[in-house]
């Protein structure tokens, strides 16, 4: 078991999001309910009662008829780094129902460890958690389409995003058979990145240079440590959350809408 | 209070003939009947006793295959674990009755010729939020069978499945020591005894909170 | 010796302290710890064997190609399939959610008998044999009585072996009624056989284009192969193709677009015809092929230079004169143009002047059958079995006129006009329509005018549902005979939404029927078997698989394996060999028709005056809009701006809301001409003064509690439009009032 990780370099899973080919069309978002057994209840329309871990927003400019532009934004859990690991979600659990992973840089939660005190939901600045109000239930014969790699949550847990963990176990134990220690950047991606079809999400290990990801949002030293690529962003850097998804944008006001600027102050000043 | 109790007391010694009885007694009876009911009569109430559909001869069959544990319990090109076969696999022999065994003339009879999948029980389940994958113990890491699961295929004789009446898991994962204790992994397996190994190897300590084990590790 | 109270606490105590020095306690807080994280209510999956089952999705004419993850028997998730040219890998909300179809509660699970009234659900179960002769007798009966022409048949798709095999029992049955449902796909291949003489379907080679015009299609909601045109508006961003969107409203594709263009809604055809006088005046033209290869340009462009200066077009449109000229000759301008049409995801199919109008924008440039432009398709036509001989009863039947008009002298250009049914059969101005046979689609629901399509139906004293699903359609039957769902059948799928090349897939089934279901090609094999004579003569083979695989020949081998059969050597006609009318050339105009590119006003019914406001429905990928419910996870990911609680949101422009006293998030009242609906205001600002958008895909009342009641469907609020020209139903909207609730 030693050489299991003994010399692997920590990875650093996180997610580029394209909002210039992000069409809204929210298949990122079933996909993941389809992967990650989400449930669904009769009535939906209250987004702040449902569950679902992947999110899709509508922003507009805020302009009049015919100024008005609107974008989408994909929401997964951003896995804050914080600092050394400490995100606000981990920080605050108190049952140690969330944990953040050095080795692959994923934000973990534990659902039967979780006692639902939600302070992990008020600490989260992304609205990436949610809360099971009610047991879940799969009417008819949809139980049959449960995945097994997650387990089903019950009431009165909290849920999130795992960047699909359980598919990154899959691909290391596929590897192991092939006595591998290492794979490959398209043996682990998310549900979502996988079903997205405008191919505007991308997944992989930051601190691998062969991932797409580090190409598109690898640090600059010349940028105050922040891509290079002028159009990258992260939602409310400067709160210092340190989160691992990026998005890019070529749109000036989406970038602003990414974070809390004064008026007048240029956007990528930020980043910690 | 305490002078209403002393009244109280009064009242009753009046009432009565002869001399209390030793407190010590008292407590010394239900001292006994409580470790008697708790080492004792606990575990028989807690677990239910369940027999195994078929009773299935190990030894035999590791004598009969060719590969040992892995003639039946192989891996898949995917790297996951087949685990205990289905009937598929078991009638890739026992299409027909191939040996003497009243046993197997019922696996036959009742699991083949039906083609009814076998609803073995399962000591080592675990529940479901538990992640476990063979292939990182096994191939990555050298362990051999028996390291966990003891010298099951030396046995000849399906043993009992107990059933914890409360949680519905088998007792193996408590283990058979009513005390939780155990000397070997295959005795006992809870998340301490995933975590004692993982931290004696130093496999996958990266927890922010633990500073041990991540949670995902072990759990889904 | 005497046991007191005391006795009873040491008794106590001595328990306790002996319990403390046992298991129980410990064991018992760590059990119920477990029990209490693990429910025994709460569904724990059952493990087994991963693997991937492979087949291509139905739920819209897109195509996609899925890989299904199994577990052991069960199917787990729809993936996109790597590799395929529809989607590569790429996959929708809907076609994510195809296995809540599967698995769901709206499946009719064997044949029905109705036995309350219509409508109202009541279903007696009964046996294929007693469902299938009970078919056979009422048509039968009515085919003894010389009145088999007073059956009709609704099938989804036009082109395939199942729509095939209904026409084929329709024929040697003796009825000409067999309608389709219709799209712009209709209105296009019509504008082919018009300009170009061709039977075609229109593919766009939107990858190698290098300018996007688009009038109004929801490129990215719907239109043609759904997931294609996500993966081709990636690419445009990639490589810089220029997206101009022109409609009333931000749509999503109009918010990805490099230019957004409201226009006066239903204005579109007056646009392209500004344009199209902008290039030819400017002599931005292709010459080679306008002068080589086209026929009746001189007068065309002649009216075309009367009739639509951009100071008249601007006046119509909207739009400002200078952005006209700015277009045309950017478009002009560009390597590979490409002009694109059908408002919405297409489901509607508009105007064929229109169609006409946008297709010869294209073909000034001369981008027809050209990289990055328009190319006529073959149809895939390999469902063509050997004629049998059609009796007496049959001839005479299938001599009659058609109850929707189409093919008629006054739509000669029509095979199928759905849209024209519940009147022909409400006026029964020929003959009653005595039978109705509804196979892959939902007409009930999604045909506009739906409450009238409604009461037609409610008229026909015998119909019968093919449907897999309870749906409004299946509501109305007296039997249904359910289809298998898609992913428990075989079915071919040859691809009609705007590839280039012509391609067929075939739909395999994943996992085993889950209930007494049965596949309508076997269900309509025997029938006709049940009916005998020359009827079942025409079915000779064992089953619809038999059938499948003797029809797709040397094709079968190919879908087989590998799900696809696409032709690799097709190649567009050259401008020589392209075009098949009367001179051999493209023709702007057609002298025998009165037909031409043009701009046709519609006028929409009701009167400004009671109806202040134009009403538009628009498509959402998040919304299912054709014969598919949306199962629960679509309706999950629809945005609480399109639906709220039970409301359909309506999208006002906030001035106009204000003119009206009409607070976001608040209920009004929607009404037409047609209907009355309660829905929610939303106040945006993408969506032009005047106009109010509603969300296409909602208020279905059938189905289970997870899909029905919530919002209204827009098909009970519109009626259709009769195109003189095509039949077609032209209409984009209706005039509309909004009041508060």
């Amino acid at each position: 078991m030693k050489e299991a990780q003994g010399h692997n370099k920590n990875k650093k899973f996180g997610m580029v999001i394209d909002l210039d080919k992000c069409t809204g069309c929210g298949a990122c978002m079933v996909a993941c309910m389809a992967e990650n057994n989400v449930p669904f209840r009769e009535d939906e329309s209250d987004k702040q009662l449902g569950t679902a871990w992947m999110r899709v927003y509508k922003m507009t400019n805020g302009k009049p008829f015919p100024e008005t532009e609107v974008c989408y934004i994909p929401r997964p859990c951003m896995h804050c780094e914080g600092h050394g690991g400490h995100s606000p979600c981990v920080s605050v659990c108190p049952a140690t129902a969330t944990d953040y992973d050095n080795h692959t840089g994923i934000v973990s939660q534990i659902y039967t460890r979780c006692f639902g005190c939600r302070y992990c939901m008020a600490a989260c600045p992304y609205h990436a958690r949610v809360f099971n109000w009610w047991d879940p239930v799969w009417p008819a014969d949809m139980e049959k389409m449960l995945n097994p790699d997650v387990s089903v949550r019950m009431r009165g847990v909290v849920e999130k995003c795992s960047f699909c963990y359980h598919r990154y176990q899959r691909a290391m134990e596929k590897a192991y058979y092939e006595e591998r220690q290492e794979i490959e950047e398209d043996e682990y991606q998310t549900s979502c990145t996988q079903a997205c079809p405008a191919g505007a999400i991308a997944f992989g290990d930051l601190n691998n240079p062969d991932h797409a990801v580090h190409q598109l949002v690898k640090p600059d030293n010349r940028h105050g440590g922040r891509p290079k690529n002028p159009h990258a962003f992260r939602l409310l850097e400067r709160l210092g959350t340190n989160p691992k998804v990026y998005y890019l944008s070529s749109r000036e006001w989406v970038i602003r809408a990414g974070d809390n600027y004064v008026k007048n102050e240029k956007t990528g000043a930020g980043g910690h | 209070m305490s002078t209403q109790d002393d009244q109280t007391h009064a009242v009753s010694e009046q009432e009565t003939e002869g001399p209390a009885a030793p407190i010590i007694l008292f407590f010394i009876i239900g001292f006994a009947a409580s470790l008697v009911l708790g080492w004792g009569i606990f575990p028989k109430l807690l677990y239910s006793q369940k027999h195994q559909p078929i009773n299935f001869n190990h030894a035999l069959h590791v004598e009969e295959v060719d590969d040992g544990c892995e003639s039946c319990h192989y891996f898949r090109e995917d790297g996951s674990f087949s685990g205990i076969p289905n009937l598929e696999s078991c009638m890739e022999c026992h299409e027909d009755v191939i040996g003497v065994s009243e046993e197997e003339e019922k696996f036959v009879a009742e699991f083949v010729v039906p083609e009814r999948e076998v609803s073995w029980l399962v000591y080592s389940r675990q529940p479901d939020c538990v992640y476990f994958s063979h292939a990182p113990h096994v191939i990555a890491g050298k362990m051999a069978c028996v390291e966990c699961h003891g010298h099951i295929g030396e046995s000849d004789h399906a043993r009992v499945y107990e059933e914890n009446r409360f949680t519905g898991y088998s007792r193996d994962i408590w283990g058979k020591n009513i005390a939780g204790l155990a000397k070997h992994p295959w005795e006992r397996m809870k998340m301490d005894d995933c975590s004692k190994c993982h931290v004696r190897e130093n496999v996958n300590q990266g927890s922010v909170q633990t500073q041990k084990g991540g949670c995902f590790v072990c759990h889904k | 010796m005497k046991i007191d109270r005391r006795s009873f606490l040491a008794l106590a105590v001595g328990g306790a302290a002996g319990t403390a020095l046992t298991p129980l306690p410990w064991k018992l807080t760590d059990d119920s710890s477990i029990w209490s994280q693990n429910w025994p209510w709460t569904p724990v999956p059952e493990k087994g064997e991963n693997s991937y089952a492979f087949t291509s999705c139905t739920l819209c004419p897109g195509g996609c190609g899925l890989m299904v993850r199994m577990v052991g028997e069960r199917a787990v998730k729809i993936e996109g399939l790597e590799g395929h040219p529809v989607n590569d890998g790429g996959v929708c909300v809907l076609g994510l959610s195809g296995l809540q179809l599967l698995y769901g509660s709206t499946r009719v699970k064997t044949p029905l008998k109705r036995v309350g009234k219509r409508g109202q659900g009541h279903w007696k179960k009964i046996s294929w044999e007693a469902a299938l002769a009970e078919v056979a007798e009422k048509l039968g009966q009515l085919r003894d009585d010389n009145q088999s022409h007073t059956v009709a048949c609704i099938t989804g798709s036009k082109h395939g072996t199942i729509p095939a095999l209904f026409k084929r029992f329709m024929t040697v049955y003796g009825s000409p009624n067999v309608m389709t449902t219709p799209s712009v796909g209709d209105t296009l291949e019509m504008a082919l056989q018009v300009m170009h003489g061709v039977e075609a379907q229109a593919g766009y080679d939107v990858e190698n284009a290098d300018y996007i015009l688009s009038f109004g299609s929801g490129l990215i909601e719907g239109w043609g192969a759904p997931v294609r045109m996500f993966r081709a508006n990636s690419a445009w961003r990639e490589n810089g193709t220029k997206v101009v969107q022109v409609e009333p409203r931000l749509s999503n594709t109009a918010a990805k677009s490099d230019q957004w263009i409201p226009i006066n809604p239903g204005t579109e055809a007056a646009l392209a015809m500004g344009i199209a006088h902008v290039m030819m005046k400017e002599s931005l033209v292709n010459n080679d092929f306008v002068e080589s290869y086209t026929e009746g340009y001189t007068g065309w462009k002649k009216m075309v230079l009367d009739e639509y200066a951009p100071e008249k077009v601007a006046s119509i449109t909207g739009i400002d004169k200078m952005v006209i000229v700015k277009v045309a000759r950017e478009f002009a301008g560009a390597g590979k143009p490409l002009a694109l049409c059908g408002r919405g995801n297409g489901e509607t199919p508009g105007s064929l002047a229109e169609a006409m109008a946008v297709h010869t924008v294209n073909a000034l440039v001369g981008n027809i059958n050209q990289e990055g432009g328009v190319v006529a398709v073959p149809i895939p036509e390999y469902a063509a079995w050997p004629e049998t001989g059609l009796d007496n009863t049959a001839q005479i039947g299938m001599a009659k006129d058609r109850v929707d008009g189409a093919g008629s002298d006054a739509f000669p250009l029509a095979a199928s006009l759905l849209n024209r049914f519940a009147a022909g059969a409400m006026s029964a101005k020929d003959y009653p329509v005595n039978a109705l046979l509804v196979s892959g689609t939902n007409p009930v629901y999604s045909t506009p005018g739906a409450n009238d399509f409604k009461k037609a139906v409610e008229k026909i004293p015998f119909v019968v549902s093919f449907s897999s699903y309870m749906d409004e359609t299946a509501m109305q039957a007296d039997l249904i005979l359910p289809n298998h769902v898609y992913l428990e059948r075989y079915e071919d799928i040859p691809v009609m939404a705007g590839l280039q090349k012509p391609m067929v897939e075939l739909t395999q089934p994943v996992v085993f029927p889950m209930h007494d279901t049965k596949n309508a090609g076997d269900a309509i094999i025997e029938l006709s078997n049940a009916m005998g004579g020359s009827i079942g003569d025409a079915f000779p083979w064992e089953s619809y698989e038999a059938c499948l695989e003797e029809t797709l020949g040397d094709k079968w081998d190919v879908l087989s394996e590998d799900g696809l059969w696409e032709d690799e050597a097709f190649q567009p006609a050259g401008w020589g060999e392209a075009f098949a009318t009367a001179s051999g050339k493209f023709e702007f105009m057609n002298p025998d028709m009165d037909l031409m590119p043009s701009y046709v006003p519609l006028n929409l019914e009701g009167n400004a005056s009671t109806f202040p406001l134009l009403l538009m429905p628009f498509d959402s990928m998040r919304l299912a809009s054709g014969f598919i419910s949306d199962p629960p996870f679509v309706i999950k990911a629809v945005e609480d701006t399109i639906l709220k609680g039970k409301d359909a949101c309506v999208e006002v422009n906030p001035a106009t809301a204000k003119s009206l006293g009409l607070a976001d998030g608040k209920p009004a009242t929607l009404s037409t001409p047609k209907g009355e609906a309660r829905v929610r205001i939303y106040h945006y600002h993408g969506i032009m003064p005047g106009v109010v958008a509603i969300p296409r895909g909602l208020g279905h009342s059938a189905d289970d509690k997870y899909m029905a009641g919530k919002g209204v469907n827009f098909n009970e609020l519109i009626g259709p439009v009769e195109d003189r020209a095509s039949g077609l139903d032209m209409a984009w909207g209706v005039r509309a009032k909004l009041a508060k609730a």
